[in-house]
């Protein structure tokens, strides 16, 4: 028995109010915030910044009263937490989610001219406080709540396709809008390379990281070097690195016409996927490495037992209780280098990340957004998706050694 | 235990590791002073261009720039990743606990170029939006290990300083920090890492550092711009990660041999 349950219990028991003080700040904050701010911001082109507008000047008197007293609820039902009243809270929380968009259609109705039609309409601060604050205040009623991981899933989908609906067929005004329509092939195309590009370089990181593990395995000596070098590399940031692939693929390219009619050339995607293979082999091969050495030697032994080949135990038993592991190093790799290939557009490889940099250079903040966004979501739905997949391998461990299954 | 000993040999560079901070620190120092004499090497990369020493500023001042963003942005993020950290273990901030550790760890998923590119629309071009940027994607694996170390603090230990009449100052002082220094040296190693890497990109939103000789080398088709670029900074980054090695295995002895 720890010490400590022997000890005065340092509760008091007058203090039987206890309201949860996460979400009374962030929808505090929240309700200053959409007072303070401007909640959008209308701009007559795609240069010029805009002229902020706050949540009376956006959505009339009606509906910042609406905003308001929806978060002032939510506020009374975080200060008596019961898992009734946080249910109704996610409630409120998906609703001003869902209403967000609404609210934009409402501001654009009032704000943009419809005789002006490059004027564009951009979320403001308070807008994106909002969204980030309301996010929050989803992730703490999900931990309280304790919901399994598909509902949440599913309702954020639900949000998602809203959103999408919404900014598609009548948000004409909104800046993000306006610069994806203006360039959806190009997005498009983007968005295919930058997908087709980080799943090539995670799939041969996943054959190069198999094989690599395996030999570590066998070869004590060749895992201290490998795992010493990949560190290395792992060190190396990513800008130098995909730098200094240009000139030896060049060279070669230049040597070799073959290649160079294969596309290989010191800029564009040869060097960009040597590089992202680079980094991600360190943390497909750790995990690799780790989950085959996890496997227990008691359940490889009763394989044996059981009369199974070596290549037989390998297929059947250790490499289905390591996926699971497996999985998560493949979730981690996938996840860097979708960021990495943002970075891979410096050098001509295409991709969300050509975006970025055309946006950044010309001051066109609009289009960094259309760049930066699409990464990040992309970012979060390989974690969320690869990570499912990792939980629903596992095998589930309640069955005591004891009870055969 | 086993895996302890993984993460050893994971980290072993098979050399001697006392001597790898020094060694990268004299290459790193030739490339810095040795570029600008270098003419004759360069110009065998790149025959062709008027110009191969990157002469828009010496290479020294741009490794000073670099240093001077990251380690501001090292010195803010680790004290408020700490703190933050050490916050919400204690029993009045136990409340913000879960919140704070699912959002640091879904936070990692976040692309630090992204980070980057949606910190210039709030806060325009220039160094300060990179600190920033870097400040708060930083912080977030400075917050990870802190809490893990914390939290993987024995409950027997800490019952055994309450018992010995320790304060709750005293304890944190005294017992979960030292004891959570090798994991919260290990989430600051991460942060730099990341960080000079992310400041480097930084050289596209306005900032001057070591990132630009590679950015002026892509946008002019001059290799030899990317070379001296490249080269220094990936010296620095194994520069510092290699001190960092070696400050983690000075603590991992001191712990378990003593």
């Amino acid at each position: 028995m720890a010490l400590l349950d022997a000890l005065p219990s340092p509760r008091m028991s007058w203090r039987q109010w206890r309201p949860n003080s996460v979400l009374v700040v962030l929808l505090s904050v929240l309700l200053v915030a959409v007072w303070l701010f401007d909640v959008v911001s209308v701009s007559p082109n795609r240069i010029v910044s805009g002229q902020g507008a706050g949540l009376v000047e956006a959505v009339g008197w009606l509906g910042a009263l609406l905003v308001s007293g929806v978060i002032l609820t939510l506020v009374l039902l975080s200060l008596q937490p019961s898992r009734q009243n946080y249910q109704v809270a996610l409630v409120g929380v998906c609703l001003l989610l869902l209403l967000m968009p609404f609210g934009l259609m409402v501001a654009s109705d009032r704000l943009v001219s419809s005789d002006a039609p490059p004027a564009r309409l951009n979320m403001g601060m308070a807008y994106w406080l909002m969204l980030s604050l309301l996010f929050l205040c989803w992730i703490e009623l999900r931990l309280r709540l304790t919901l399994p991981r598909r509902w949440t899933v599913l309702m954020l989908l639900g949000v998602a396709i809203v959103w999408w609906l919404c900014a598609m067929w009548a948000l004409e005004a909104l800046a993000l809008g306006q610069e994806f329509r203006a360039r959806d092939d190009e997005f498009w195309r983007a968005l295919r390379q930058h997908i087709s590009l980080v799943s090539v370089a995670v799939a041969i990181s996943i054959g190069l990281g198999l094989s690599l593990a395996m030999l570590m395995r066998r070869y004590a000596n060749f895992q201290k070097v490998a795992f010493g070098v990949l560190n290395f590399l792992q060190t190396i940031p990513s800008i130098a690195l995909f730098g200094l692939m240009l000139g030896p693929l060049a060279w070669l390219a230049a040597q070799w016409p073959l290649l160079s009619q294969l596309g290989v050339s010191g800029i564009g995607w040869a060097p960009a996927l040597l590089a992202l293979v680079a980094y991600s082999l360190l943390p497909m091969v750790r995990n690799t490495y780790i989950a085959l050495e996890q496997v227990s030697p008691e359940t490889l032994e009763a394989a044996r037992g059981m009369g199974m080949r070596n290549s037989q135990r390998f297929w059947q038993v250790r490499l289905p209780l390591a996926l699971p592991v497996l999985i998560e190093g493949i979730r981690i790799t996938s996840v860097q280098a979708i960021g990495l290939t943002a970075v891979a557009a410096l050098i001509g490889a295409g991709g969300l990340g050509a975006f970025i940099f055309q946006g950044l250079g010309q001051a066109a903040m609009d289009m960094v957004l259309l760049g930066a966004l699409p990464i990040l979501i992309l970012a979060l739905i390989a974690d969320a998706g690869l990570g499912a997949l990792s939980d629903i391998l596992r095998p589930k461990n309640t069955v005591p050694p004891g009870e055969a299954q | 235990m086993s895996h302890n000993a993984l993460g050893r040999s994971l980290t072993a560079r098979g050399a001697n590791p006392v001597m790898w901070p020094a060694i990268w620190l004299v290459l790193l120092m030739v490339c810095v002073w040795g570029f600008p004499y270098a003419d004759g090497v360069l110009r065998v990369i790149e025959p062709d261009a008027r110009q191969v020493v990157y002469q828009r500023a010496s290479l020294a001042s741009l490794l000073v720039q670099h240093l001077l963003v990251v380690s501001a942005a090292a010195v803010i993020t680790t004290a408020s990743g700490v703190l933050a950290a050490i916050v919400v273990t204690r029993e009045w901030g136990r409340n913000f606990l879960p919140l704070v550790a699912q959002v640091a760890s879904l936070g990692q998923t976040f692309p630090p170029v992204a980070v980057l590119a949606l910190a210039v629309p709030a806060l325009g071009f220039g160094t300060l939006p990179i600190i920033v940027a870097l400040v708060l994607y930083g912080a977030l694996p400075i917050v990870r290990n802190t809490l893990g170390g914390i939290q993987g603090v024995d409950k027997e230990v800490k019952s055994a300083s309450a018992a010995m009449g320790m304060t709750g100052w005293q304890t944190l002082c005294q017992v979960e920090l030292p004891l959570a220094a090798p994991v919260i040296l290990a989430g600051i190693r991460t942060s730099i890492t990341i960080n000079i890497s992310t400041a480097a990109i930084g050289a596209t939103v306005g900032a001057s550092n070591l990132g630009d000789p590679i950015i002026a080398g892509i946008v002019n088709g001059n290799m030899a711009y990317i070379i001296q670029g490249a080269l220094t900074i990936a010296l620095l980054a194994l520069t510092v990660d290699s001190l960092f090695e070696r400050l983690q295995e000075r603590l991992r002895s001191r712990f378990y041999t003593s």
